[in-house]
């Protein structure tokens, strides 16, 4: 140590002196946490973490996959197969998309129940159900591209729910089909919507996401007086970053051993007879599946309703949710409407599901 | 009124100093503090809660304290803060008023007209919209090509008869269909139907007293289901939701049954839904029988899920 700078943090100063990177480092990382660092804070950066693995896997995956109706096939299995890691690259993407969804489930469950989407985070909860919607979205598009008989199937009952749309509703399934049919063009169609137009537009919700949260402020706790969280109060670095990055490990650990556990094994390849196949789709559409089997949901009219009038209609209802819910209060124990709104909608999904999975025993 | 840098800072008795640094609290982003720096080379400076503060007005900050208590209040530490450019504290600058004044540059002299401003915005719209009109078109019939086509009339070969052994039993027939889709060369696709010789009464609830007509997407007419022949054959798609259905034996209905595994609808011989979401009867497709017992078919496909048959391919 003679005093003088070392090359390193020459460069660094030149770049710093140009881009002000010390400012933009402190404005990240000191950002005050109102009542402190928590593990509940912890599933916004998991998301973030969970695409950024699914965008390294699936560029990987594309090193070898053709999205082609007489490859698509057999590009998976060589991936599966063949190429060295194959099968655990696929089954960390596979798995790493039933992460997401939980993962979104337990975002958006912790910003409900402690009133973050409350004035003046409107604007939050909003990008944050566009984000939701194109996750779904992900989920329903990845699921073809294998070209196994499940993703044929699935893909086949899926926009034919879609098509209950009224008015645009066939347009809608012919676009994405390609035809009247699934085929080549529905296989070029969801390829292109999975790795370039989903990808664009989440990283720039996500960005938008993130600035607007940002612009907001974290909301804190729903309960402590203002002492109280003062007291307790600090940055985002360390101790929260920290426990995003212990969360981050978990996530990543429990994904590679759930693609070791249970590997991904595709069914026979897509043919539009299916066989002895029993369609299903992945677990977090079962409950729209099994809602499409009830009685009350039958016929024409009855299609429209589960499919199409019931989902959109509660997307529309937590999209109004913080211009209907305008009392301040956050503490979800002083809201008994969201709390047993809560229970009641994740009691009906689990419910739901549950019996899409004891039907299957009645069907074998 | 804030608190302003720079202003002299009074005490009961006498002025004491100026106002070095403004403290914030991040939580209500409100003045928490003043820093006063005091005459005199060596003093500390102290750090005054806001609670202290009796009146501010442009360049002065009265506080409520003698000037003989002022040593009473805490020595600025500067190790303890961070400056406002050093941390993200949403909505800051909206709470702080504590500047000396605007700091300015001036306008040039071309930005002043108003109007020209108004009208170069407009014009960037405007070609903005000359771009990209023009494009929506082509965009949609390049995105729209396949995906109205033609409707296949072709008659199919799918199996001889003598498979079929039982009156009023769904017989599945599994046959290639050739498909020339786009710029993949032809290929052949798994496709099936199911067949059954019908008895009278079945016929009768599958036509009733018509014969079935089959229509191109011009409307004319390219086949007719006589009422009178036996077979019929069902498309193998499910008017649910176009899944797969099956030709099953349930022992608790004490019969056999089509079943789709999606969503459970159940058919009877004859098409007709017993149970199930389904909104329309099993869709029979055109059937003729040649003398030899083979039976071609047309694959006519309907839209799934609605009551009145739409045909699609």
């Amino acid at each position: 140590m003679n005093g003088q700078p070392s090359v390193l943090e020459k460069v660094f100063a030149f770049v710093d002196e140009r881009v002000g990177l010390k400012t933009l480092q402190a404005k990240m990382l000191n950002e005050p946490v109102p009542g402190g660092s928590r593990w509940a804070y912890v599933f916004g950066s998991c998301l973030l973490f969970i695409f950024i693995m699914q965008a390294v896997t699936g560029i990987l995956l594309m090193f070898y996959y053709v999205p082609s109706a007489d490859h698509a096939y057999a590009s998976t299995q060589y991936i599966l197969h063949e190429v060295d890691y194959g099968w655990f690259l696929l089954s960390y993407h596979f798995w790493g998309s039933t992460a997401m969804v939980v993962m979104v489930f337990a975002h958006m469950s912790q910003v409900f129940l402690w009133g973050a989407y409350k004035k003046p985070r409107e604007m939050v909860w909003l990008v944050g159900l566009a984000l939701f919607g194109l996750v779904m979205a992900f989920g329903f598009t990845g699921y073809l591209l294998p070209w196994d008989q499940r993703a044929y199937w699935a893909t086949t009952v899926g926009v034919e729910i879609m098509d209950k749309t009224p008015v645009v509703g066939d347009f809608i399934a012919r676009f994405l089909k390609g035809g009247p049919t699934p085929g080549q063009m529905t296989l070029s169609r969801f390829f292109v919507i999975h790795v370039m137009i989903l990808p664009a537009a989440l990283m720039g919700l996500a960005g938008l996401h993130l600035f607007l949260f940002r612009k907001a402020g974290p909301a804190g706790p729903f309960q402590g007086s203002v002492e109280e969280l003062k007291a307790k109060t600090d940055y985002f670095f360390p101790r929260q970053v920290w426990k995003d990055v212990v969360a981050m490990a978990a996530v990543f650990f429990t994904i590679c051993s759930l693609a070791f556990i249970e590997p991904v094994v595709l069914l026979e390849e897509a043919t539009p007879d299916p066989g002895d196949y029993h369609p299903e789709p992945e677990w977090y559409f079962l409950f729209l599946f099994q809602m499409l089997r009830l009685k009350i949901f039958s016929g024409e009219f009855g299609q429209f309703l589960a499919g199409v009038a019931i989902p959109n209609a509660f997307l529309l209802l937590l999209a109004a949710l913080p211009f209907i819910d305008r009392n301040p209060e956050r503490n979800i124990f002083k809201r008994p409407i969201a709390l047993v709104g809560w229970i009641v909608v994740m009691a009906g999904i689990l419910i739901i599901t549950v019996s899409a999975i004891i039907n299957r025993e009645f069907l074998d | 009124m804030q608190p302003k840098l720079k202003s002299k800072v009074r005490c009961t008795d006498r002025e004491v100093g100026e106002v070095t640094r403004i403290i914030v609290d991040p939580l209500s982003r409100e003045v928490s503090h003043i820093v006063v720096g005091r005459n005199g080379a060596g003093v500390p400076e102290r750090q005054i809660p806001a609670s202290t503060i009796q009146a501010v007005t442009d360049d002065t900050v009265e506080l409520r304290a003698p000037s003989s208590e002022l040593n009473q209040f805490p020595v600025f530490r500067r190790d303890e803060y961070v400056t406002t450019h050093e941390v993200e504290i949403a909505h800051l600058e909206d709470h702080l008023h504590v500047q000396p004044g605007e700091v300015l540059v001036p306008l040039p002299e071309l930005e002043r007209n108003v109007k020209r401003r108004t009208f170069f915005t407009n014009l960037t719209h405007a070609i903005g919209a000359l771009i990209a009109l023009p494009l929506v078109y082509p965009v949609l019939r390049y995105l729209m090509k396949p995906m109205y086509a033609p409707f296949d009339n072709r008659w199919l070969k799918i199996g001889n008869v003598n498979r079929i052994k039982a009156d009023d039993v769904g017989v599945q027939f599994k046959f290639k269909k050739a498909v020339k889709e786009a710029f993949m060369p032809e290929a052949d696709v798994d496709k099936n139907v199911w067949v059954l010789k019908a008895s009278p009464a079945v016929l009768e609830e599958v036509y009733g007293s018509k014969d079935m007509e089959f229509r191109d997407h011009t409307g004319g007419v390219i086949w007719t289901n006589k009422r009178d022949v036996p077979y019929v054959a069902y498309s193998g798609k499910c008017p649910h939701l176009g899944c797969g259905y099956k030709w099953r034996n349930v022992p608790k209905l004490g019969r056999q049954i089509f079943l789709c595994p999606c969503h459970l609808s159940i058919y009877d011989s004859s098409g007709k839904v017993l149970d199930g979401p389904a909104p329309r009867p099993l869709d029979p497709v055109p059937i003729r029988v040649a003398a030899n017992g083979d039976i071609e078919i047309i694959d006519v496909e309907y839209k799934a899920g609605t009551k009145v048959q739409t045909r699609i391919v």
